[in-house]
């Protein structure tokens, strides 16, 4: 692990006898202001199994799809077999490419031999269904012995463990295969079919087939590849051989937490402690401001609470429930104690956020409105003075007539961050709504959200961007849909962040 | 991005914006262009006294606007949003302005006729966010509801409209038919409502985007409830004066339905939801109704106008629906390009 | 549902006989309750008049559905793709138009317009894809040009359909109700289509999920415009059967196909979400309507109150998929 590979693995490969099945030469790929990778040089090896890792937004997913020929480079190129040419789809297609999704790319109204058929890149023949069966079939039969999957039910009413091994199945339907990229392959995937799964792709590096793994479970990620690259920032930080690595020296490559013992008995303790301590200092806050205005439970784990004048995180890989229980205290319902004035700022700013054909100034405004009218009218000069001020505040690039859709990303977000706090609410939530915003306006940001704590407001924040949390008094990591740590004060650090939601002995998978 | 002073792409753009605020061409401009190259042909056509057509169209056209403001209301509400039963609310609330008025006076008349409207909007509304049925389908049950109302009314009712309501639709100051003034005094106030109450605003934001209205904070559900539910007692409210205008037939409002849709669409309103065009509603029906003059005029028949008309909403809907997925138009991308003569760009 | 025989070796997880049985009951169990109210309507209606339950009786009962039920696929394959067809109804009266007015005297031309209509509803599907316009206002547009071109053809119901059209629409075996043949070919036809054929995977797989079936490299523009056209070539037997029993041409003959071929298509456990197509279910709920209509009559509803019952039942079997659903999840 001493050697910080920053050079291409191709000097790696040039000890072998056959070229690389892929290489990727100083792939740089940049969305609007962020950029997801910045001059990746990463060589999959033909036999080899290579485990890519790395924290949210490190560029995993990115670099797959552009491995793939689903996007193309900004600069940099991508080389099948040392040889040149365009790389996109349809040469991936045709150089035997086969993905597994994390996200599942399913059709659920479609049987599972349909699905298969759908991808399967041979030609069609007359009894295509029979065909089709007895293909998805077979490989089932092969990778996933006594799996019990009736290839002839509709993909959407399988549980989600037979829907991932569905999909694995399907991407191995085809007659040559060159590279195979997984994503999250076993994420949820029981104990044995996860172990017939890398049985199984022994079994196919052996038949000389590349494999890309990734994965966040290190175990497996050690276990099963012999090569594995740690991505952060957009960029392989290290590549290293399996053989030689520990858990705590990836984590350490990613950015997390070094450790004197990565056995799962003394770190199971170690966040055990780190509960109880977070408990103790978060109780000192709620002692020092006030009473818990929110309050719900996820799971088995331990609940989420909040009390006014704090701001709370949200942390862990993507997707392990945060998002839930935003919607959660947004909607209420059930299990849910939540103030009546709540505002949101969502993440997905096209699809949830900004009203694409309205100024600055209203969609400032939308969720003030009440405070600016009688009986229902809107007094506009209120709500210029209004949508005024926090334009100001915020320094928002434009005036308060300007179209939103004509200003940049970061300055949408800050219309719509100033949307939920120019609101009466109490509780604010906040869903990862700082992707793809310059530091600069993330700064600014931060402060507000500071000031407004301040001010008696409640501030939960969900985030993918673990720096972020160092902003929170507290924070809650999530692993697989419930709080698997509560860190506050000394505890609150990247490093922990990321050691906690990695850590398999709180996530309970394994 | 940086925020950094210096002018980027950024920069350009809000500019752009601001000069296209000032060069703004109407979303209903197109509209004007129709209603005056239909007029001219007629006054090609038939010339000597040219404002009599205009002045025909001024007493015709306030009922086709006031059936498309609500019309306008629902299609605003965005993508899939649309009521087919105006139509048959037209026919069945006139019979019921009428029968109505005949006992209790012209305004509880027209009252009756705007709350049986408002009735039939209810069971679309009961089916749309009860049921979960699309608009276009619970409109469409509720329209054949209520054409058995219309029979049923048509077969009790023997009476003949009000004089007094007559007399009051029928009305001219000037020339220009009363209910013409009163319809544009309407059409000022949903203007006003749009831009200056709660509930406009509301509207509007749940048709640019109903995920980012919910998450601003914004009842949806209620929002297009009412917007249904104003657009059924509009409908209502043209059938109980055009049953005074005409009189009360069971096919009365069935040219209504199609008609309400186009002239919402030509006006500028945008199709996809999130930015109603109230003059619209007035150029665009001013359009139809010189046009179907036109078409009379010249002898067309009955098949070739919905022949027309049917090419008509096909091919404004498809020139100005945006692809974009931002609202922009294809068409007002178009005229931007006219004006600044150059391409430039929206997002940031 | 077939077993090829040229299967090598049979896999252990290849589904037998009795699990494609069930599995393929479960998947059509949305169908049920168009199959109930589909028993419960027969019930009354053979209860009000017995004589009903023979080959004559039954062959007058369902004539009327048999338009309906080619409509009720046509609709079916549209709606398999996320859309709704709103101009079926007029689609429908113009092709007995044509047939009333055209395909006798002047076969070539008249034909020629029938390609001409399947050849614009790929145009739609087309415009559909390409230009991201919403479904319904464009059929609901091209429904007033199907009527217009109606009344310019025939401005008053009348014509005479052409001989074998006539032949077609009298074909009476006495062993079983013709109409029970026709019901079952469209049935067949549009399970064909829509289950078997790989077109009709593509269509679905389009309703069910776009960006998959854009995942795996296959076209959306030409599955859509296969969607569309298809359905039209549906629309038009669905016209010329119904021009085949009235022998005439109006084009107002089928204008509550619009609405009812949609709630055959729900009642028969379709979806408005698209990626569900069930043939079957398609075809249960068109008899259904067709019998409601007919039940109607034969109970002596006043005219006046069909359209309201229509409407009504409409709803209530929306409402009771609400039901449904709830209770199955």
């Amino acid at each position: 692990m001493s050697s910080t590979a920053t050079e291409p693995a191709v000097t790696d490969a040039a000890s072998r006898r056959e070229p690389d099945t892929v290489v990727a030469h100083g792939v740089t790929k940049r969305y609007g202001s962020t950029r997801a990778l910045n001059g990746v040089d990463l060589a999959v090896g033909p036999g080899e199994i290579l485990g890519l890792v790395g924290h949210n937004g490190a560029g995993k997913s990115t670099l797959m799809r552009m491995l793939a020929g689903r996007e193309q480079p900004d600069e940099g190129r991508i080389s099948w077999r040392g040889g040149g040419g365009r790389w996109d789809a349809r040469a991936a297609a045709a150089a035997g490419v086969r993905m597994v999704y994390q996200e599942l790319a399913l059709c659920a109204d479609l049987t599972v031999a349909e699905n298969a058929a759908l991808s399967d890149p041979r030609p069609p023949r007359p009894g295509w269904r029979g065909t089709a069966e007895r293909r998805i079939a077979e490989v089932l039969d092969t990778v996933f012995p006594g799996h019990g999957i009736s290839v002839i039910r509709r993909a959407g009413e399988l549980p989600m463990a037979e829907r991932q091994m569905v999909e694995i199945a399907r991407a191995l339907c085809t007659d040559h295969l060159g590279l195979l990229i997984l994503d999250e392959p076993t994420e949820s995937l029981g104990v044995d079919a996860t172990r017939q799964l890398y049985a199984h792709l022994k079994s196919l590096v052996s038949g000389g087939v590349s494999v890309l793994l990734i994965s966040h479970r290190m175990q497996e990620v050690l276990e099963h590849s012999d090569r594995i690259a740690v991505m952060k920032d957009g960029a392989v930080v290290e590549i290293v051989d399996s053989a030689g690595a520990t858990e705590s020296a990836l984590l350490t490559a990613m950015g997390g937490e070094v450790r004197a013992d990565s056995g799962a008995l003394a770190r199971a303790a170690e966040v055990t402690g780190a509960v109880s301590a977070g408990a103790v200092s978060a109780g000192a806050v709620s002692q020092g401001s006030a009473e818990t205005i929110a309050e719900l439970r996820t799971g088995d784990g331990p609940a989420f609470r909040i009390a006014a004048g704090e701001i709370v995180g949200l942390a862990g890989l993507a997707g392990q429930g945060q998002e839930d229980v935003l919607a959660r205290l947004w909607r209420g319902g059930r299990g849910v104690r939540a103030p009546k004035h709540r505002s949101y700022v969502p993440g997905d700013r096209q699809t949830s956020g900004i009203l694409p054909l309205w100024s600055v100034a209203e969609n400032l405004t939308i969720s003030a409105l009440a405070a600016v009218s009688r009986f229902g009218v809107v007094d506009g000069r209120a709500k210029r003075e209004l949508a005024r001020r926090w334009i100001s505040a915020l320094r928002v690039r434009g005036e308060a007539g300007t179209p939103i859709t004509a200003l940049s990303g970061g300055n949408q977000q800050k219309v719509l961050v100033a949307r939920a706090f120019a609101s009466d609410a109490r509780l604010v939530l906040l869903d990862d709504p700082f992707r793809g915003v310059d530091v600069a306006t993330k700064n600014e940001l931060y402060a507000l959200m500071k000031a407004e704590a301040a001010a008696g407001r409640a501030v939960v924040w969900y985030s993918t961007e673990n720096g972020e949390m160092a902003h929170c008094e507290r924070v809650y990591v999530f692993r697989s849909g419930r709080i698997v740590s509560e860190l506050a004060g000394e505890t609150n650090t990247e490093e922990r962040i990321i050691a906690d939601s990695f850590d398999d002995a709180t996530g309970g998978a394994r | 991005m940086s925020t950094a002073v210096k002018p980027g792409p950024e920069t350009t753009a809000i500019a752009a914006a601001r000069t296209r605020r000032r060069l703004a061409w109407p979303a209903w401009g197109w509209s004007l262009v129709g209603v005056l190259l239909v007029w001219g042909c007629i006054v090609a056509v038939r010339p000597g006294a040219p404002l009599d057509p205009l002045m025909q169209a001024f007493s015709l056209a306030p009922f086709l606007v006031l059936v498309a403001l609500g019309q306008m209301l629902v299609i605003t509400l965005g993508p899939g949003n649309i009521d087919v039963s105006v139509g048959t609310v037209i026919s069945m609330s006139s019979y019921v302005s009428v029968a109505v008025s005949a006992s209790a006076g012209p305004v509880a008349g027209l009252l009756a006729a705007v709350a049986a409207g408002a009735a039939a909007g209810a069971v679309s509304v009961v089916a749309i966010l009860l049921l979960r049925v699309p608009p276009i389908i619970a409109t469409l049950a509720t329209s054949l509801i209520v054409t058995s109302g219309t029979l049923l009314l048509a077969d009790a009712n023997r009476a003949g409209a009000d004089p007094a309501l007559r007399a009051f639709v029928n009305a001219k100051i000037a020339g220009i038919p009363v209910i013409a003034i009163v319809v544009a005094l309407v059409t000022v106030l949903i203007a006003l409502m749009l831009t200056r109450t709660r509930f406009g605003l509301s509207v509007v934001a749940v048709g640019q985007s109903a995920r980012a209205a919910e998450r601003a904070g914004l009842r949806v559900k209620t929002v297009t409830a009412s917007a249904y539910l104003v657009c059924a007692a509009f409908a209502g409210l043209a059938g109980g004066l055009l049953a005074a205008f005409i009189s009360p037939s069971t096919v009365l409002g069935s040219s209504y339905m199609l008609d309400s849709i186009a002239v919402v669409v030509i006006g500028g309103t945008l199709i996809s939801g999130g930015r109603p065009v109230p003059v619209g509603a007035w150029t665009g029906a001013m359009f139809f109704v010189l046009l179907s003059g036109l078409l009379n005029l010249v002898g067309w028949s009955i098949g070739a106008q919905n022949i027309l008309k049917g090419v008509l909403v096909v091919a404004v809907v498809i020139i100005s629906t945006a692809a974009t997925g931002t609202g922009r138009s294809t068409l007002a991308r178009f005229r931007d390009a006219l004006h600044l003569g150059k391409k430039e760009t929206i997002n940031g | 549902m077939t077993t090829t025989a040229a299967a090598p070796r049979r896999s252990a997880s290849r589904p037998r006989l009795a699990d494609r049985l069930t599995t393929g009951a479960a998947h059509g169990s949305p169908a049920l309750l168009s199959l109930v109210a589909l028993i419960v309507i027969f019930s009354i209606a053979v209860a009000n008049q017995p004589g009903i339950l023979s080959v004559p009786g039954l062959t007058l009962m369902l004539m009327s559905a048999v338009p309906l039920v080619f409509a009720a696929q046509a609709q079916m394959l549209i709606m398999s793709v996320g859309d709704i067809d709103l101009g079926i109804g007029f689609l429908v009266g113009l092709v007995t138009v044509i047939a009333a007015t055209q395909l006798g005297a002047n076969p070539v031309l008249g034909i020629g317009m029938l390609v001409g209509i399947v050849a614009v509803y790929a145009l739609l599907g087309l415009l559909v894809q390409r230009r991201g316009v919403p479904s319904i206002i464009v059929t609901l547009g091209m429904s007033f040009v199907w009527l217009g071109l109606g009344l310019q053809l025939l401005p008053t119901p009348g014509g005479a359909a052409p001989e074998w059209l006539a032949q077609l629409g009298s074909w009476r075996p006495n062993w079983i109700p013709a109409p029970l043949v026709f019901i079952a070919l469209a049935t067949l036809v549009g399970w064909y289509l829509a289950r078997r054929s790989r077109i009709g995977m593509r269509m679905r797989a389009l309703g069910s999920s776009a960006a998959t079936l854009d995942k795996s490299g296959r076209s959306l523009t030409g599955t859509r415009v296969a969607a569309y056209a298809l359905a039209a070539g549906l629309a038009v037997i669905a016209g010329l059967l119904l021009a085949a029993q009235t022998r005439s041409g109006d084009i107002n003959s089928a204008s509550n196909f619009t609405l009812m071929t949609i709630a055959a298509v729900i009642l028969g456990g379709g979806t408005f979400s698209g990626g569900r197509a069930l043939p079957v279910g398609a075809t249960l709920g068109a008899v259904t309507l067709g019998l409601i209509t007919v039940l109607l009559s034969l109970v002596n509803l006043s005219s006046s109150l069909q359209s309201a019952a229509q409407g009504l039942i409409v709803l209530a079997v929306l409402a009771g998929r609400v039901i449904t659903e709830r209770f199955t999840r």
